[in-house]
């Protein structure tokens, strides 16, 4: 009987400790006495103020802002008893602090004030702004006060402060504010509490902080410190390790997406009439400037669905670039079969023409897109790695094309007579097939992917004239490392070389990746001169 | 077309035979040497003067690829590489002559805030040096790529692409300001050649001239190469290199033979380009300038050394005079004029005034 009553009572000693702090209201009168009082009490009351801080009602607090408001603004006016608030500085009657009433303020006082008191007023005043402060600036601002004597604000304040407040990035900036004082406070419970929580949320800033630590006296002497900021570190660095290896395989796969919708359509051109189309980046173009036409039509007929335009955009961007590719072949390309480089001239042509057409008729300046809220922000996923929502767009975009290409390819009469002319062009004339009508229907197929490859862009890149030579030359590369006419290994090269790129890139700089990446397909070219997944064929 | 490879090896009999003795290469040396001797003569303004020597530097580069597209089949979109390399070995000889001379560093140098010129600028104030480094260069660069390239039989589109993207590599490696190569603004402000003030009329003229006797020699030499057993060869490689090779030649030996030397052309129109436009920067690897040569070599006539020569005069003449006049409509005109070359005059525009000095056997597919 005897352990359980000892637990009642440790709890009933815990409960007395705790509800007198939450009880406490502002000894009003002694704190307008103390702000009319000499240096000593001047310094005393605000400092009151700031350790209660984090217990006081809002009442109080406001009570508390509107004197040391007063007495910062030399609008505090002290008589014999309590204390004047004037409308402005030297005004001759004021209301009383305590009761409200209207006194004359001619025999009263105003308090002198020194640098130090006016520190512990300026933290004071700070400490209600960001506790009572009416909205996300003037709380931005009292916290910017606070954080320079942060060291004299109890860890109540901040905390009161974090769960009060409502926008997100003031939020994390006091709880950041909050961890660093506790982990630097004087009391060793309080930091290894700390530690234990800047851990359990692993980031690169928690990384920092807690290897700033390590150069603490306390590391040195106390050894439960020492052991708990280690594990606490390790912890740490081992998921900010992870957090960025996501990060990167996801950057590579939104990178090898791209690529992939860009190479897509070139390899099935290219494999189809061994034709390289030195205009498909700027098909990606024409295909951006769709999805532009199509927001814009939005914008003016149907505002109010304005979100939904990049999926509207799909089908327009499609069919439009798929109709600017079967003119091109129609008018040009029918006529070089037989002459391959011409036809890179003639392509080249092509995108001269269409980079300055666009130029001339609608400007180089970049578009503006609506972001629609399933393409801008991100979520936090662990550590340092967020999925960016316009990445993840874009890497379900290229799944979607590269499933619905397949199964064009796979599963579709156009399909087969593409595969059947890649194959062997002659024998599938022999048999029958309308092969120029083929490679016209497959060229608008290329095209039209182009197209798309520029819908999923318009989220993330800069969309202007310029914008389809960015890329062009990687993918080529693609296509040439994957190989004529497969695309699966279009794909299995985009995913090579967009995380090659992503993988060499921090290591060496931009430019240094591009080279190795080059450097190593022609190198691999050596072994395979075909690409990885050559169709065979009879030439 | 195997009659073709035949008679190619064999060497042009009847009809063909004339097209050994070129009269369009011969007139356009004799003008060149008719120019030449006009500038030293009576020189016009200087701007005229200067005009007609970059005109024969941009010729020089499209005979360097006319002949290994026309005569080989290889269609380099990156020759631009090559008369960069001879660009900026020469911009770097300018630089580093004028600060041996003058003392004063090049400003990109003061800009990065070093104290001398990086290492392995040293010597390139002695122009033999300098000249022979810029053509060793190419010719290495060429080597490495065209045997990597030529052993595994990497060809036709493959090949052209590949050499884009090492243009384009070539210019993103450029535009790094800690290359000690001026980055993205290049090299520019050359005060001296060979001790003379750049700009002076003398210089200005000077240039015009080497460049215009270069063209000559040029012109000559690769004429003299291509209606050789090597140019036979060549054409026979172009036109079916499985059959050549099987008769016995190696083919990949030769075309890297031709490719190196063509590299080498290349580069000496940079080198002779540089002085007269006073910069060099990144953009002259842009691979849209690599396509542009081809689009002299396809619009004067491919397969003909003359023809590349007109080509480029032509559209560089052109660009001259309507990138002033009507910046806008110049893109337009140039895009029309290669899809009116490769749609209505496949062998250039010399098929306008029906100049047929091709043997039938020479019309195959590229």
């Amino acid at each position: 009987m005897v352990e359980p009553l000892r637990a009642l009572l440790a709890l009933c000693c815990l409960a007395l400790l705790t509800i007198p702090a939450w009880a406490a209201p502002l000894d009003r009168a002694a704190f307008a006495a103390d702000l009319c009082g000499d240096g000593t009490a001047q310094v005393r009351g605000p400092e009151g103020l700031v350790q209660a801080g984090g217990d006081l009602s809002a009442d109080d607090l406001a009570f508390a802002g509107r004197l040391l408001n007063a007495l910062a603004e030399r609008r505090l006016s002290c008589p014999a008893d309590g204390a004047l608030l004037l409308d402005r500085p030297d005004a001759p009657e004021g209301h009383d602090a305590l009761t409200g009433a209207v006194r004359p303020a001619a025999e009263a006082r105003a308090p002198i004030l020194s640098l130090r008191q006016r520190a512990a007023i300026e933290t004071a005043r700070g400490t209600v702004a960001l506790l009572t402060g009416p909205d996300p600036a003037a709380r931005a601002a009292g916290l910017a006060v606070v954080e320079r004597r942060i060291a004299t604000v109890p860890a109540a304040v901040l905390d009161r402060a974090r769960d009060a407040e409502t926008d997100a990035g003031l939020k994390a900036t006091i709880t950041g504010l909050a961890q660093a004082a506790a982990l630097s406070s004087p009391d060793p419970a309080r930091r290894l509490a700390a530690i234990a929580a800047v851990a359990a949320s692993p980031s690169g800033t928690a990384q920092a902080r807690l290897a700033a630590l390590k150069n603490d006296p306390a590391y040195a002497s106390d050894p439960a410190f020492q052991a708990a900021l280690d594990a606490g570190l390790a912890k740490v660095s081992r998921a900010v390790v992870i957090g960025d290896g996501l990060a990167v395989v996801y950057n590579g796969l939104s990178f090898a997406s791209i690529l992939f919708m860009a190479a897509a359509g070139l390899a099935i051109i290219f494999g189809l009439m061994g034709v390289i189309n030195l205009a498909q980046g700027e098909f990606i173009m024409l295909g951006a400037y769709a999805t532009y036409g199509v927001q814009e039509a939005f914008r003016r007929l149907a505002p109010g669905l304005l979100d939904l335009y990049l999926f509207a955009a799909i089908p327009v961007a499609f069919g439009a670039v798929a109709l600017v590719g079967i003119v091109v072949e129609a008018l040009i390309l029918r006529h070089l079969y037989r002459r391959p480089l011409m036809s890179l001239l003639a392509t080249w042509a092509v995108s001269l023409f269409l980079v300055n057409l666009v130029r001339v008729t609608i400007g180089t300046q970049n578009l503006q897109f609506a972001m629609p809220a399933y393409v801008s922000g991100g979520v936090p996923l662990y550590a340092d790695f967020v999925v960016t929502w316009n990445r993840l767009f874009a890497i379900a975009f290229a799944a979607a094309t590269l499933g619905l290409t397949l199964l064009i390819l796979r599963r579709t009469p156009l399909g087969l007579d593409i595969r059947a002319v890649t194959q062997n062009r002659d024998m599938a004339a022999c048999l029958g097939l309308p092969t120029r009508r083929i490679d016209r229907l497959a060229f608008g197929l290329g095209s039209g992917l182009a197209g798309l490859a520029g819908v999923a862009l318009c989220p993330i890149y800069s969309v202007n004239p310029g914008m389809g030579s960015g890329f062009i030359v990687d993918s080529f590369m693609v296509v040439v490392l994957g190989g004529v006419g497969s695309l699966l290994g279009t794909l299995v090269a985009a995913l090579g070389v967009g995380g090659a790129n992503v993988l060499i890139e921090p290591v060496s700089g931009a430019v240094a990746a591009k080279v190795i990446v080059l450097v190593g397909i022609i190198l691999f070219l050596q072994r395979r001169p075909e690409g990885l997944f050559a169709v065979r064929r009879r030439r | 077309m195997s009659g073709a490879v035949q008679t190619a090896l064999a060497g042009p009999a009847g009809p063909a035979r004339r097209a050994v003795r070129d009269p369009l290469v011969a007139g356009l040396v004799g003008l060149c040497l008719a120019a030449a001797a006009g500038l030293l003569v009576a020189p016009p303004a200087p701007y005229l003067v200067n005009a007609l020597g970059q005109l024969a530097a941009f010729a020089i580069l499209a005979v360097s690829l006319d002949l290994v597209w026309g005569y080989l089949g290889i269609l380099s979109l990156g020759h631009g590489l090559f008369f960069a390399i001879g660009g900026y070995v020469c911009a770097m000889h300018l630089l580093a002559h004028g600060a041996a001379v003058t003392g004063v560093l090049p400003d990109f140098v003061q800009f990065m805030g070093w104290k001398s010129l990086p290492a392995y600028w040293a010597g390139l104030d002695h122009a033999p040096y300098a000249f022979v480094l810029a053509l060793a260069l190419a010719g290495l660069v060429a080597f490495v790529f065209g045997l990597a390239s030529f052993r595994s039989r990497v060809n036709g589109v493959y090949f052209s692409i590949i050499s884009q993207a090492l243009v384009y590599v070539a210019m993103l490696l450029m535009y790094r300001n800690d290359t000690g190569l001026g980055g993205n603004n290049g090299m520019t402000g050359f005060p001296l050649l060979f001790g003379w003030p750049m700009g002076s009329p003398g210089v200005v003229t000077g240039l015009a001239v080497a460049a215009l006797l270069t063209l000559a020699a040029i012109l000559a030499s690769t004429r003299l190469l291509v209606g050789s057993a090597i140019g036979r060869r060549m054409l026979a490689c172009r036109d079916d290199e499985t059959r050549l090779r099987t008769l016995g030649y190696s083919t990949t030996r030769l075309k890297l033979g031709i490719w190196c030397l063509s590299a080498m052309i290349a580069a000496l129109a940079g080198i002779l380009y540089v002085p007269q436009v006073g910069i060099i920067n990144p953009r002259v690897l842009a691979p849209d300038l690599s396509i542009e040569i081809a689009v002299w070599v396809a619009i004067g006539g491919l397969g003909r050394l003359g023809g590349a020569v007109i080509g480029a005069i032509l559209v560089n003449g052109l660009k001259f005079w309507l990138s002033a006049a009507m910046p806008e409509a110049w893109p337009f005109i140039l895009s029309g004029l290669v899809l009116l070359v490769v749609l209505v005059l496949p062998n250039g525009l010399l098929d306008l005034v029906g100049w047929r000095p091709r043997p039938t056997w020479l019309r195959s597919s590229r």
